[in-house]
C-alpha cells in the first residue's frame, strides 16, 4: 500500500463529494485483497465519476480495485498495488428491464438478491444460484464468475449476458454488446470482463436475458457407497433424455456440509451422494421421479428418494452457498476450483484424495455433473503445520490436473494469504496462451492501474 | 515481387494447392453478400503448419491475409478487401475427435456444419449451430462469425458452443486456448476469438459441445391473414414464456416464391406463417404446443397445423432453409438484411419495413428468427439497374437505422464485415470503437489479417457503403 498525497485526496474528494471518500480503518480494512490494504475507499455515484476517478488514477499510477459486496476480494492472487477501493454500491439500480422481452440492464452495486426478488414479482429469474448470495452484487458475480449450480441447464454468465457498459483503466467509459438476445455486432469485449476480477475495467452495467420461472420443482437424492456409482448414475441421466436443471454430487465430506436436520438423517455419513433438481409442469417433474428412480437403482443406488419442499430449499441453499460454508467451518481451507470432463471425474476425484492424504490434510468435493468441481482442502492440523502442508499440497493438485489423462483446468479460489507468495499458487503454471491475456490487459490498462498482480500470470 | 510470393507459395504447398489465374481468382472475388474483391492468389493448406507457413510468408510480403471457409458469409468477411492471400480451408475438414462421453468434437476449421451432426447422428448427438447454409459453411467459418440459426432461440449460437480453439496469430505463432473443458482459468480468450470475423487470428482447430437429441419434437406451422396478428402471436408466446426451439416467421410474398419452388404445403393466400418448434420431454412438448395453439388462435390464426411425419417436418424446413434460393426464381438479386430488435417491437418494425418498401418501391421479403428478433428482410432488385441499386442502398439503411432506435443492433447473426463497418457509429461512440481497435492490434498490429472488416475505415459515419454492382447471385443463408 502506497498512501495518495494529500493532493490526491483532495482531487478525489473533489470528484466524488467529501462524504463518499472514506479512510476510517473499518472501511479499509472490510476491503482490504488478500490481506492488502488500500488508503483510501471512495464510492463514486455514476460512470461519469468513475472515469474521472480513474482518470485521475491512471494519471498519477495509483492502483484501484473495484468492490462491492466485499464477499469475494479473497479471490485472485495478492495485488502488487493498491491505493484506492472504489466501490461501487452506490450504483444500485435496475436500469432497464422489459418483462416481456425476457431482458434486464441492471448496474453493478445491486445485490443479487434484491434483483432476484425483483424478478421474481414478474415470475422470472437469473440462473445465478451463487454464494455469499445475501450480500454479493451483479458486479462481483460476473467479475468473480461465480459458479452456480443451475449452469447445468442454463449455462453460466457468459451465456446470458447480453452486453456490458463499463470504464477502462485510462477512463474511458466504453460498451461492448446490446441488450438483445442475439447480437454478433462488433467485439464481444464484455465476455472478456467476465471472471475478469476488476483487471481490466470497472463495470458500470451489466445487460441480461431473463428467464422464466418453471411452474414447478422437484428434488432428488441418490446415494452410493462408491464415486464410481454416483458418477455412473451421473452418466446414465446424461445418457437419457432427461435434462435436469441441476445435477451435483457430493462426496461424504460435501455432504456433512450440505445435508442438515432430517435431510442429512436419511443420507449415510459415508456416501457419495447425488442431488438432482428437475423444473417444468408438474407432469415432467413427475416424470423425472419416476425415471430417475429407475436409473438410480440400476446404478445401484444404496438409497434414492425425493426431498420436501422444505427440505428442498434448504440443500439448495447450501449447494450454492458451499464454499462459503467450508470456509466458516474451517477459515483455513484451500478451495480449488476445476474444470474438468464428466468421463474423468472418478479418476480426478481419487487422484485429489490420494494427493490430500499425502499432504495430511481431508478433501471434501462438491462436482457440479456439467464439469465444475470445488475441491476444499481442509488441514486436520494445528498452525503452522497446517499452513505449510497446504503449501506443499497446492502445486501436486495443479500437477495432477495438467496430466494428460486429466487435462483438467483449476484455479485456487481460496486459500490463506500467506500461502499466496505469487499468482502461480493461484493460478498454477504459466500456459502459452498467458501472453495473449498481457496483451489484453495492455489494451484495456495500459498504465496497470486496475488490481495489478491479481491475475493469471502476475497480470 | 508478387510473381515471388506465388514462387514462394508453390514450393511450400506444391502446383494443386495454390491458385493464381484470373480466372480461378474470379471464384473467390465474392461470398453470399453484395460485396466484391479480388485477391492475388488463393492457397489451399492441408494442416496448421502450412497456415503457419502461409501467413509468415505473408508477412515477409508485408500482404494482407483472409481465412475463408466456404465463401457462403453475408457481410463480406471472406473477401479480399485489400487484395493477397485468402487462405481458403476447404483441404482442413476431418473431424479428429467425437468424444461421446464427454460430448465433445474436435474438427478442423473446413468440416461442414451438417456433415459433423451427420457423423454423430447415430450417437443421437447434433451440433446446435444450424445456419440455413449448414450444408455448405463451414464450423470454421462458423467460429468467425458467431453464427447462428432458427434453433438458436433455445440452444444459443455458436459461441455457446465453443470450448476450445487453436489459433495461428498473424505472426505465425500457434496458440491454443480452452479445451474440452467447460471453462479454463484466465480470461474467456475464446469468447473475445468467436464472431471476431477472422481479425484477430485464423482458426485451425476447434473443440465444441455436442447436444443430445431431444427425445420428442413437435412442428407446428400457424397461417395468418395479417401481418400483425402474426407479430402479435410472437410477442404474446415470449410474454408467456414458453419457449420454443425454434421461432421462424415467412412472410405471404415469400411463401408463394417458396412454395412454388419446395412445394411443402404452405398456404399461398396468406399474410404470413409462423413456423414453431417445441422440443424436450414428451410431456414438456405436449403441453408447450397445446400452449403455443391457444395463443396463435387468440391471435386470429387461421389454421394451426401440426406436422404429422417426419417428412412433412423436413419439408416444412426445407421451405424454411431454401427460402433465399427460392427469391432467386423471381429476381435477378436480393439485398439481405440482418438487423436485431427487441422481441416487443416486432409488430411496429415490420409495419415500418412495409412503410419503407412503399417509399422506395421495392419489393421487400420476410422471412426471419421471429423467436429473437433477429430480421432478415430481403431487398429484391435487378443489379443492371443502378438506379434501383441505389435505392436498395437507401432502403436497408432505412431499416438498420430503425432497428438501432428501437434499442437493437445491426447484425444478429451474419456479421458487420465489409458491409456494415461504416455503421458501427450508429451503435458504438468514439471510445467503444477505440477500444475495439486497441483489442484487434494487440492481435493483429499491423493489421494485414483480414483489413477493412468489423471497424469503420475513418469514412463517412453512419453511411452505408455503395458496394460495387455484383457479380454474382447469393446463395442462401
Amino acid at each position: 500500500m502506497s498512501r495518495p498525497s494529500h493532493a490526491s485526496l483532495t482531487r478525489i474528494e473533489e470528484i466524488a463529494g467529501a462524504e463518499n471518500v472514506l479512510t476510517d480503518s473499518a472501511g479499509i480494512a472490510a476491503r482490504a485483497v488478500c490481506g492488502v490494504r488500500p488508503a483510501i475507499v471512495v464510492r463514486p455515484a455514476d460512470g461519469s465519476q468513475i472515469a474521472e476517478v480513474l482518470r485521475f488514477a491512471a494519471s498519477e499510477k495509483l492502483a484501484v480495485i473495484p468492490t462491492g459486496g466485499c464477499t469475494k476480494l479473497g479471490i485472485g492472487s495478492p495485488p502488487s498495488r493498491y491505493d484506492i477501493a472504489l466501490d461501487v454500491s452506490r450504483l444500485n439500480s435496475v436500469l432497464a428491464y422489459d418483462p416481456k422481452d425476457l431482458t434486464l440492464g441492471v448496474e453493478p452495486g445491486m445485490r443479487i438478491a434484491d434483483l432476484l426478488s425483483r424478478l421474481a414479482e414478474q415470475k422470472q429469474f437469473l440462473p445465478l444460484a451463487v454464494p455469499f448470495s445475501e450480500r454479493a452484487t451483479i458486479g462481483g458475480v460476473v467479475a468473480a464468475n461465480s459458479s452456480s449450480p443451475l449452469r447445468h441447464a442454463y449455462g453460466a454468465v457468459r451465456d446470458f449476458c447480453l452486453g456490458m457498459e463499463f470504464v477502462t483503466g485510462e477512463g474511458a467509459q466504453a460498451k461492448s454488446g446490446g441488450r438483445v438476445v442475439k447480437n454478433v455486432t462488433g467485439y464481444d469485449l464484455h465476455k472478456l470482463l467476465i471472471g475478469s476480477l476488476g483487471t481490466l475495467a470497472v463495470i458500470t452495467r451489466v445487460n441480461f436475458r431473463t428467464f422464466p420461472l418453471p411452474q414447478a420443482q422437484g428434488t432428488f437424492v441418490a446415494s452410493f457407497p462408491t464415486p464410481e456409482g454416483a458418477f455412473e448414475f451421473c452418466r446414465s441421466v446424461a445418457h437419457s433424455a432427461l435434462t435436469p436443471q441441476i445435477v451435483e454430487v457430493a462426496d461424504p465430506g460435501a455432504g456433512q456440509l450440505i445435508f442438515s436436520g432430517e435431510a442429512s438423517a436419511r443420507i449415510m455419513p459415508e456416501h457419495w451422494s447425488v442431488v438432482i433438481s428437475a423444473a417444468g409442469q408438474h407432469a415432467v417433474v413427475d416424470r423425472y421421479s419416476r425415471e430417475l428412480g429407475r436409473l438410480a437403482e440400476a446404478a445401484k443406488a444404496a438409497e434414492f428418494h425425493p426431498i420436501d419442499e422444505v427440505a428442498q430449499s434448504s440443500i439448495l441453499a447450501r449447494i450454492r452457498e458451499f464454499p462459503r460454508l467450508a470456509l466458516e467451518a474451517v477459515p483455513d481451507a484451500a478451495i480449488f476450483r476445476i474444470s474438468a470432463l464428466p468421463a474423468s471425474m472418478p479418476s480426478l476425484m481419487a487422484k485429489l484424495g490420494a494427493v490430500a492424504k499425502q499432504n495430511y490434510v481431508e478433501v471434501a468435493t462438491l462436482t457440479r455433473a456439467s464439469g465444475i468441481v470445488y475441491a476444499a482442502f481442509v488441514p486436520t492440523g494445528e498452525r503452522p503445520v497446517s499452513v505449510v502442508c497446504l503449501t506443499t499440497m497446492i502445486p501436486e493438485v495443479f500437477d495432477v490436473c495438467a496430466q494428460p489423462e486429466l487435462q483438467a483446468s483449476a484455479m485456487l479460489e481460496w486459500c490463506p494469504s500467506e500461502i499466496k507468495t505469487s499468482a502461480d499458487v493461484v493460478w498454477g503454471p504459466s500456459r502459452p496462451d498467458f501472453e495473449l491475456m498481457r496483451r489484453v490487459k495492455n489494451s484495456f490498462d495500459p498504465q496497470n492501474i486496475l488490481a495489478p498482480g491479481r491475475f493469471a500470470g502476475g497480470i | 515481387m508478387q510473381t515471388q510470393l506465388i514462387s514462394e507459395l508453390l514450393a511450400l504447398l506444391g502446383p494443386t494447392a495454390v491458385l493464381s489465374s484470373r480466372e480461378d481468382l474470379m471464384l473467390y472475388e465474392y461470398d453470399g453478400s453484395v460485396e466484391l474483391g479480388s485477391p492475388r492468389c488463393v492457397v489451399f493448406p492441408s494442416s496448421t503448419q502450412d497456415v503457419a507457413a502461409i501467413v509468415r510468408l505473408a508477412n515477409r510480403y508485408e500482404t494482407p491475409i483472409v481465412g475463408r471457409g466456404s465463401g457462403t458469409g453475408l457481410s463480406g468477411g471472406a473477401i479480399a478487401r485489400n487484395g493477397g492471400i485468402v487462405i481458403v480451408f476447404s483441404r482442413m475438414n476431418r473431424i479428429l475427435q467425437i468424444d461421446e462421453a464427454n460430448l465433445r468434437a474436435v474438427v478442423q476449421p473446413g468440416v461442414v456444419n451438417l456433415d459433423l451432426s451427420r457423423a454423430v447422428e447415430h450417437l443421437k448427438l447434433f451440433f446446435a449451430p444450424d445456419p440455413s447454409s449448414q450444408k455448405a459453411c463451414t464450423i470454421g467459418g462458423n467460429v468467425s462469425e458467431n453464427s447462428g440459426g432458427p434453433h438458436t432461440l433455445a440452444y444459443g449460437v455458436t459461441t455457446n458452443h465453443v470450448t476450445g480453439l487453436e489459433l495461428v496469430l498473424p505472426d505465425g505463432e500457434i496458440v491454443r486456448i480452452g479445451g474440452k473443458n467447460i471453462e479454463t482459468s484466465g480470461y474467456d480468450l475464446g469468447g473475445l476469438m468467436v464472431g471476431s470475423e477472422g481479425t484477430l487470428a485464423l482458426v485451425t482447430e476447434i473443440t465444441v459441445r455436442l447436444m443430445r437429441k431431444p427425445e420428442a419434437v413437435k412442428t407446428l406451422l400457424a397461417v395468418y391473414d395479417t401481418l400483425d396478428d402474426t407479430t402479435e402471436s410472437v410477442v404474446d408466446i415470449t410474454v408467456r414464456a414458453i419457449t420454443p426451439a425454434a421461432c421462424e416467421m415467412l412472410d405471404g410474398f415469400t411463401l408463394r416464391a417458396v412454395e412454388d419452388y419446395v412445394h411443402a404445403g404452405f398456404p399461398k393466400d396468406c399474410a404470413a406463417v409462423l413456423l414453431i418448434e417445441v422440443e424436450g420431454l414428451m410431456e414438456a412438448v405436449q403441453a408447450q404446443a397445446a400452449e403455443i395453439s391457444e395463443v396463435c388462435r387468440e391471435h386470429r390464426a387461421r389454421e394451426v397445423r401440426e406436422a404429422r411425419s417426419d417428412q412433412e417436418r423436413n419439408l416444412l424446413w426445407r421451405g424454411r432453409k431454401e427460402a433465399f434460393g427460392a427469391m432467386g426464381r423471381i429476381s435477378p438479386m436480393y439485398y439481405v438484411q440482418d438487423g436485431v430488435i427487441p422481441r416487443t417491437r416486432l409488430p411496429e418494425t415490420l409495419r415500418r419495413i412495409e412503410e419503407i418498401s412503399i417509399k422506395y418501391n421495392l419489393q421487400i421479403g420476410n422471412i426471419f428468427h421471429a423467436g429473437d428478433g433477429n430480421l432478415h428482410p430481403l431487398i429484391l432488385f435487378d443489379e443492371r439497374d443502378r438506379e434501383q441499386f441505389a435505392r436498395v442502398v437507401a432502403a436497408g439503411g432505412e431499416i438498420m437505422r430503425h432497428c438501432v432506435e428501437v434499442g437493437g443492433a445491426l447484425t444478429g447473426e451474419h456479421g458487420i464485415g465489409m458491409e456494415k463497418n461504416e455503421l458501427m457509429p450508429l451503435i458504438f461512440t468514439p471510445d467503444d470503437l477505440a477500444l475495439m481497435e486497441r483489442v484487434r492490434a494487440a492481435f493483429n498490429p499491423a493489421g494485414r489479417l483480414n483489413p477493412g472488416k468489423v471497424l469503420p475505415m475513418g469514412k463517412a459515419c453512419g453511411e452505408i457503403r455503395v458496394p460495387h454492382v455484383p457479380a454474382a447471385a447469393a446463395i442462401s443463408t
